[in-house]
């Protein structure tokens, strides 16, 4: 209990990525799973950025004449978290413009009616 | 139906689509046994019903097994990582394996070698200067896609959705919300020139060129949903657009070029330190990348055409 409540942010990180993964295995609706999508990238987001952090320490920007690594949080896992934001946004705007392609074409993006009008375009 | 016909047929839809032909293809065509929901106040045929009804029933049959099956995945890998958080080292500790001596040289020696107070920036653009160029070929091409799924033009358009997006238009164009055209005619100028400010600050202060592209991307969205996409066309139409974009990418690629062959990691490079170093001109490509992607996104989402 206590290495749960020492690491609240994994924790957390960790519930969000469910969430997120129940969303984008449980929902019919297309968009909804580009959300859960999204949770699930923010989830990692916050579990990164929160592996950086040291306590009683400032942001990396370094100060004149100042520089000591004891004194500044560590710069790299803010860095990847850039990484991934960029990779998100992309996945997310992608996948939105199927989606939409896919609603001009069929009329739908409930998957369920979705596999049925797929099916019998097919036969 | 045999096989190689069918095969035929599917590479035809294929390449239509490829072409943009699809959404041409008259609903008879697409639907052949007609539209599966009946239509409204009127009971369907009751072939189409009986067929429906059954590949509604295998369906649904095939999804109940898939909620469970989804359910046990979900409880198994949040079992696996809440797992896996109890073995984490402590957090915010500064004797975690995460603080190791990589940061500790990019916090003590980045100031001198890169030029940057900023040790994020100097990071992502310095040391690891070919994954922020990657990231931008994926803003570059996520963009590109996007424009080839949405891009709307005569060829692939229904003469009369064109004809009803120019009806809209005109009416947006004939009353325009003027509470919305007053504030931003007074807060873009500011929008601009924060977002210009966090560009070329970049390297001494928060920022950089991704938060200061999206700002300035954020700010011409504003501008077009004032204003109307045919007062921005007067100067930033697609052509601007693309040269832009094409022209930040470029950028990137031969500044960052001509550090590493000018000699990377701390060597000598010809560009003074006290103005940023590389930082500053590779800060000001990613921010035309950046600020074109997010404003082609909008773009595309919105009308499909620049």
């Amino acid at each position: 209990m206590r290495a749960l409540l020492e690491n609240r942010f994994a924790v957390t990180a960790v519930i969000l990525f469910g969430i997120g993964l129940a969303n984008m295995l449980l929902q019919k609706n297309l968009i909804k799973k580009i959300v859960g999508f999204n949770i699930m990238d923010s989830a990692v987001f916050l579990l990164l950025a929160s592996r950086g952090f040291v306590e009683g320490r400032v942001a990396p920007i370094v100060a004149e004449g100042m520089a000591d690594a004891s004194l500044y949080i560590n710069p790299i896992p803010s860095g990847l978290v850039l990484t991934g934001i960029v990779v998100s946004v992309s996945i997310s705007a992608f996948s939105l413009a199927l989606v939409q392609r896919i609603y001009h074409a069929y009329g739908t993006i409930e998957l369920d009616e979705l596999v049925m009008r797929v099916k019998k375009e097919a036969d | 139906m045999n096989k190689p016909d069918e095969k035929k047929s599917r590479w035809t839809r294929f390449s239509a689509w490829v072409n943009g032909k699809s959404v041409i293809i008259p609903e008879e065509d697409l639907f052949p046994g007609g539209d599966l929901r009946p239509a409204p106040g009127k009971k369907c045929g009751r072939e189409f019903c009986r067929s429906a009804e059954r590949e509604g029933e295998r369906l649904y049959s095939f999804l109940s097994g898939y909620t469970f099956a989804a359910v046990v995945v979900g409880v198994i890998v949040i079992g696996i990582l809440m797992a896996t958080v109890m073995a984490l080292p402590r957090f915010g500790q500064p004797d975690n394996p995460t603080n190791n001596e990589v940061s500790q040289r990019y916090l003590e020696k980045g100031e001198e070698e890169t030029g940057a107070p900023n040790a994020v920036s100097g990071m992502i653009l310095n040391y690891r200067g070919f994954d922020t160029f990657g990231e931008s070929c994926v803003l570059f091409l996520a963009v590109s896609c996007v424009f080839m799924l949405l891009l709307r033009d005569e060829k692939n358009t229904h003469p009369k959705d064109l004809a009803q997006i120019a009806r809209e238009e005109a009416a947006d164009d004939s009353s325009r919300d003027v509470i919305l055209q007053q504030v931003s005619s007074m807060i873009i100028p500011f929008i601009f020139l924060f977002g210009i400010y966090t560009l070329l600050n970049g390297h001494l202060s928060p920022g950089g060129g991704f938060s200061g592209g999206s700002m300035l991307g954020g700010g011409l969205i504003l501008y077009v949903a004032a204003y109307g996409s045919r007062k921005i066309q007067r100067f930033f139409n697609g052509k601007v657009y693309n040269i832009a974009r094409v022209c930040g990418l470029m950028l990137y690629a031969i500044l960052f070029g001509y550090y590493i062959f000018t000699g990377a990691n701390g060597l000598p490079n010809h560009i003074p330190l006290s103005i940023g170093g590389l930082i500053l001109p590779i800060d000001v490509a990613v921010g035309l990348v950046v600020a074109c992607t997010m404003y082609g996104f909008y773009a595309m989402f919105t009308k499909g055409e620049l």
